[in-house]
């Protein structure tokens, strides 16, 4: 923590101690700014900043208690006016940050299991594999329908539905995140860990969240954007004759869309853009700075992000004092659970050789009780699944061979649409992204807006897309491309400038000296160091292009319905038409798809990536 | 320590077997039948060329590994899970990057339950005691190397362990920073009492091995089994330029060039017509060339520890390098020297292209390469596939890695013009 400037003064003059009862010049006298700089050093700023925040906090929480606990309106009257905006937004970040600890809790407990039980690994990987595939969103008005008949009473219901939700919108990039970081914990820190007889708890929380702190918060930041993406859809849709509303900066938009009203949308535009920005600033980028103390990494040549609020928070008081009650909470529980878990699990990462021989201390360890635990809670999620998977089964069999083959033309019309959004994107992504990635000065320009944008939710761009696509009488068949294209097209850009980026200077620095001309440098040199990255880009673009597809091919806009043929718009209407067969049906369709192209695409692609043009030998 | 009463035996190891199983389905044996003690009050190294199992003993020693067969005992009861009272070092630090110096020494004294003041005692003086007061507050990636090892080494004494373990815990920093905490380690462990009581340290540095042990075991590798047993009954302190300790490090030389490179050939040759077959030293071919040209331009021989010392190379190193180049024809090995043979001394001063000649010529006197080479001759268009070549090592050389031969392989087959091989369409084919 930075002294007061007064102390530094005295340290450095040490005359300055030896003159006895002699004051040190003050550093106020050396101009107004001198003044500022000591309130801001001496903490009281930071105290006053933490006291309003937690002053907004409790003033917020009852707000939403007030409004979770609201009775259930049949309709809920969206207020249009720029007043109530402020309050709308506040609900929304409510249910996406609700989300967000949903989602963090999923993924410590789900990532730790995988990651530490050989037998549940080999279910719940391709389980989560499987879960990222399929479009969650066509399960909405089913879980809607199911929760607010739990809660009749209440909102709570629909609330709850929402935030699930955009749950499904973040967990499971963040799950793989922390999964692969367990597993990939270096060799010496494990054995460490075990020779001084780590338990569990303290090797999880001083060994392996710490490892894994920097790529869960990274993830964290995108999976949120990941969330805002359907908060339009979740906070109002219509159930057949029902129409389920959430105030909320989503419902916002849409009634606002509905009665063409366009200072309205502008305005939410606006707000969800400060929103998007207000989080980057106060809470994931002092998080990223933060998280650099768990870099394991010794060089420190990257460049050192700051973030002015993070610095702020340093100088409070009030944060150190949490800072000591908690670690202090934390070892009293962390002694408290020792006892139980005493042993140590034997199917170490790293502790035994690979020959699978009979174990000669088959003993006490194979029934101790985190094996028990974890073996019920496997054989339960099995059977639950089975249970699932035999309704589903019986659904899909009552579906006839006609409606098949149309359902698998919609898929092919889809399956163009999502690669011609692909290329689209790349084929503007890829030029800018490399200008943007070669040069230093523009990459930290242009980062935060680059973040920002992909953070803000396509959907709620789509009703000036679709004017605009009205205006050139463009067939939806065709915008909704354009469409999907708007929400993905990001993660290709992002891709390729952290793959620009990462160019080792000497490879420019080779080409510049001999003089390549700039074609021949894009083929020869900048392509391939960038393929791998540009791979992920694809993956995860045409992962929500799929998704964005059920929303891209079926869009309302003044009254009117415009739908284009394509397994999208076919799981919309099943969903918001309750034919569950159908909906079974196109799901499974669609991520069959997904899934195969993983495999037979994007696999060998990874491959070839990894291999010929891997750039870290 | 006084011999004239033989100590309490703490550790010992009882025909323990290490094997392990390759991604082919070959067994390899890493650890072969290893008995051995550790008695109280004496610091023993653990010394043998890179491959020989000595890190994966010290683990198994720790209970960190079960070993496949064979049996380790802690003062006499057998040891199921990890060894009591022991302390590691580990080659690479193994510090937690996101803790201070203080808050990584706390660490590992929480599973130990004491009272709060017991836990700053202990960590005020195992910090004092490694010389690192002052740097409480220091995270890893601000200190150096050396001191980073001085944080192991402090965190391995804070649990006052009755044993501490070391893997080759000074090779990853420089030279004079490894003597100076050579010296403090045994100095420490002469002051301390009875925590630690004995160490038992991993290493590949002869000197430094005469250095601190009381007695020094030496190991073979493929399969790894003890050599020798070394008693080294040197007073402390001891001075690296003694006669006395020159005396034990060529001691320890003869020892070790025995076993690597021996006068005469192992496993005799039943009848000539059958091909013998010798692993391949993983070394490329230009290392070989390299080091044929410089015997030659220093006087046709060298000592083969001086040279590992002038090239900055472990000796082990450059052991596989005089290896290759024996395999070779190029010199010969009497005892530590290294000698020319006529043949490397011509090899020596002839150009690159005909260099590739009689390279190619002295391989296809190596049973591998007259087999693969016929493989790839007799096979339909002239390729075979990389897997089916390496199928054949697993089968020519049951204990080696395929993968790494093939790579030698393919190496020296490139150099000298004997073989092609296409890594996108994985085809080995005559040249």
């Amino acid at each position: 923590m930075q002294e007061p400037l007064e102390n530094q003064f005295i340290k450095t003059n040490p005359r300055g101690n030896r003159l006895l009862h002699t004051r040190p010049v003050s550093p106020v006298t050396w101009g107004q700014s001198g003044a500022i700089m000591a309130f801001y050093h001496s903490g009281a700023l930071a105290d006053i900043v933490i006291i309003l925040g937690i002053l907004g906090i409790f003033y917020g929480i009852t707000q939403v208690g007030h409004e979770w606990t609201g009775v259930l309106r049949p309709t809920v009257l969206i207020d249009l006016s720029f007043r109530a905006l402020p309050r709308y937004t506040f609900f929304s970040l409510v249910r996406g940050l609700a989300a967000y600890c949903v989602s963090f809790l999923f993924t410590i407990v789900y990532g730790y299991w995988a990651a530490k039980d050989r037998l549940a690994e080999r279910l719940l990987v391709p389980i989560l594999d499987i879960l990222q595939s399929i479009p969650v969103l066509g399960f909405m008005p089913g879980v809607v329908l199911a929760l607010v008949s739990l809660f009749p009473g209440s909102n709570v219901g629909l609330e709850l539905a929402a935030v699930l939700m955009i749950f499904t919108g973040q967990a499971w990039n963040m799950t793989f995140s922390f999964y692969n970081s367990l597993k990939s914990v270096p060799q010496d820190l494990q054995e460490a860990g075990t020779i001084y007889r780590f338990n569990w708890w303290q090797r999880l929380t001083q060994i392996e969240m710490p490892y894994s702190a920097v790529g869960l918060i990274w993830n964290s930041m995108m999976s949120m954007a990941g969330g805002w993406f359907f908060l339009m859809v979740t906070e109002a849709f219509q159930l057949g004759s029902r129409d389920f509303r959430l105030p909320g900066i989503g419902s916002y938009m849409s009634v606002a869309v509905e009665k063409g009203n366009v200072p309205a949308m502008l305005a939410a535009i606006v707000a969800m853009v400060l929103m998007i920005v207000a989080l980057d600033q106060l809470l994931w980028r002092p998080m990223v700075v933060w998280a650099q103390k768990f870099r394991i990494e010794d060089t420190s040549d990257e460049e050192t992000m700051d973030s002015w609020f993070l610095d702020l928070l340093h100088h409070s008081h009030i944060l150190r004092w949490i800072g000591a009650a908690s670690s202090f909470v934390g070892h009293a529980f962390g002694s408290l659970i020792w006892r139980p878990f005493q042993h140590i699990p034997r199917n170490m990462p790293g502790s035994s050789p690979v020959v699978s021989e009979p174990s000669k201390h088959g003993g006490p360890s194979r029934l101790s009780f985190p094996v028990v635990f974890s073996r019920v809670l496997f054989f339960l999620l099995a059977a639950g699944l089975a249970f699932a998977l035999a309704q589903v089964v019986r659904l899909l069999l009552s579906v006839r061979t006609g409606e098949w083959l149309r359902l698998l033309r919609s898929d092919l019309l889809t399956l163009a649409r999502v690669t011609a959004a692909i290329i689209l994107g790349t084929l503007w992504a890829l030029p800018v992204g490399l200008r943007i990635g070669l040069s230093p000065k523009l990459s930290r320009i242009m980062q935060p807006i680059v973040q920002v944008a992909a953070s803000f939710p396509a959907p709620m761009l789509f009703p000036a897309v679709i004017l605009l696509l009205a205006l050139f009488r463009v067939n939806i068949g065709f915008g909704s491309v354009v469409l999907m294209l708007l929400g993905t097209q990001w993660y290709i850009l992002f891709n390729v400038i952290a793959g620009a980026q990462a160019i080792p200077s000497d490879l420019k620095e080779a080409a510049a000296s001999y003089r390549v001309t700039g074609r021949q440098r894009f083929w020869s040199l900048y392509l391939p160091a960038i393929f791998p990255y540009l791979v992920t880009g694809w993956v995860t673009a045409t992962g929500g292009a799929w998704n964005a597809s059920i929303v891209a091919e079926i869009v309302t806009f003044r009254g009117q319905t415009l739908r284009a043929q394509g397994i999208g718009s076919v799981i919309s209407e099943a969903a918001l038409g309750a034919k569950f067969a159908e909906l079974a049906a196109a799901i499974l369709i669609m991520s069959l798809t997904v899934v195969l192209i993983n495999r037979f695409v994007w696999r060998r692609l990874y491959a070839v990536a990894s291999t010929q043009y891997n750039l870290s030998k | 320590m006084e011999d004239s009463v033989l100590q309490p035996v703490l550790l010992s190891s009882e025909n323990v077997t290490q094997r392990f199983s390759m991604p082919n389905g070959n067994m390899v044996t890493i650890l072969d039948n290893i008995t051995m003690e550790i008695r109280k009050g004496e610091i023993i190294c653990l010394i043998g060329p890179s491959g020989c199992g000595k890190s994966t003993l010290l683990r198994i020693l720790a209970g960190l590994m079960r070993p496949t067969s064979g049996k380790v005992f802690a003062r006499g009861k057998e040891v199921a899970g990890l060894t009591p009272g022991v302390g590691m070092v580990f080659q690479m630090f193994a510090l937690f990057p996101w803790m201070t110096v203080s808050e990584n020494i706390q660490s590992v004294l929480v599973p130990l339950q004491l009272p709060r003041e017991e836990v700053h005692h202990r960590v005020s003086t195992v910090i004092k005691m490694v010389g690192l007061e002052g740097f409480e507050e220091a995270y890893p990636r601000e200190i150096s190397g050396g001191m980073k090892q001085r944080v192991g080494i402090a965190r391995g004494l804070a649990v006052q362990p009755e044993l501490l373990f070391m893997d080759e815990p000074f090779s990853a920093v420089d030279a004079l920073t490894a003597e100076s905490l050579r010296t403090d380690l045994v100095d420490i462990w002469d002051e301390a009492d009875g925590e630690p009581a004995s160490i038992i340290m991993v290493s590949h540095d002869i000197k430094e091995v005469v250095y601190m042990a009381d007695r020094i075991v030496v190991f073979s590798a493929n399969p790894g089994r003890i050599r020798t047993i070394v008693q080294n009954k040197l007073t402390r302190p001891r001075d690296y330029r003694a006669p006395e300790f020159l005396a034990m490090v060529d001691y320890i030389h003869d020892i070790i060039t025995t076993n690597e490179l021996p006068d005469t050939p192992p496993a005799a040759v039943t009848t000539p017509s059958l091909p013998v077959y010798e692993p391949l030293p993983p070394v490329s071919s230009s290392d070989v060339v390299s080091f044929v040209e410089y015997l030659s331009s220093h006087g046709g021989q060298g000592d083969v520890f001086v040279l590992a010392h002038e090239f900055g190379k472990e000796f082990s190193d450059l052991i596989n390098i005089v290896k290759a180049a024996e395999m070779l024809d190029f010199i010969d090995t009497p005892k530590q020297r290294t000698v020319l043979t006529p043949l490397g001394h011509r090899f020596a001063s002839m150009d690159t292209e005909d260099q590739k000649v009689v390279w190619k010529q002295q391989i296809l006197t190596l049973g591998i390469f007259k087999t693969i080479h016929a493989d790839v001759h007799a096979s339909r268009n002239g390729t075979i596939l990389d897997d089916e070549v390496q199928d054949r090592l697993a089968q020519l050389l049951p204990n080696e890695n395929p993968a790494f031969t093939f790579a030698t392989l393919i190496n020296w087959a490139r150099f000298g013009n004997l073989l092609a091989f296409d890594e996108d369409s994985d085809e080995v084919s005559l040249q």
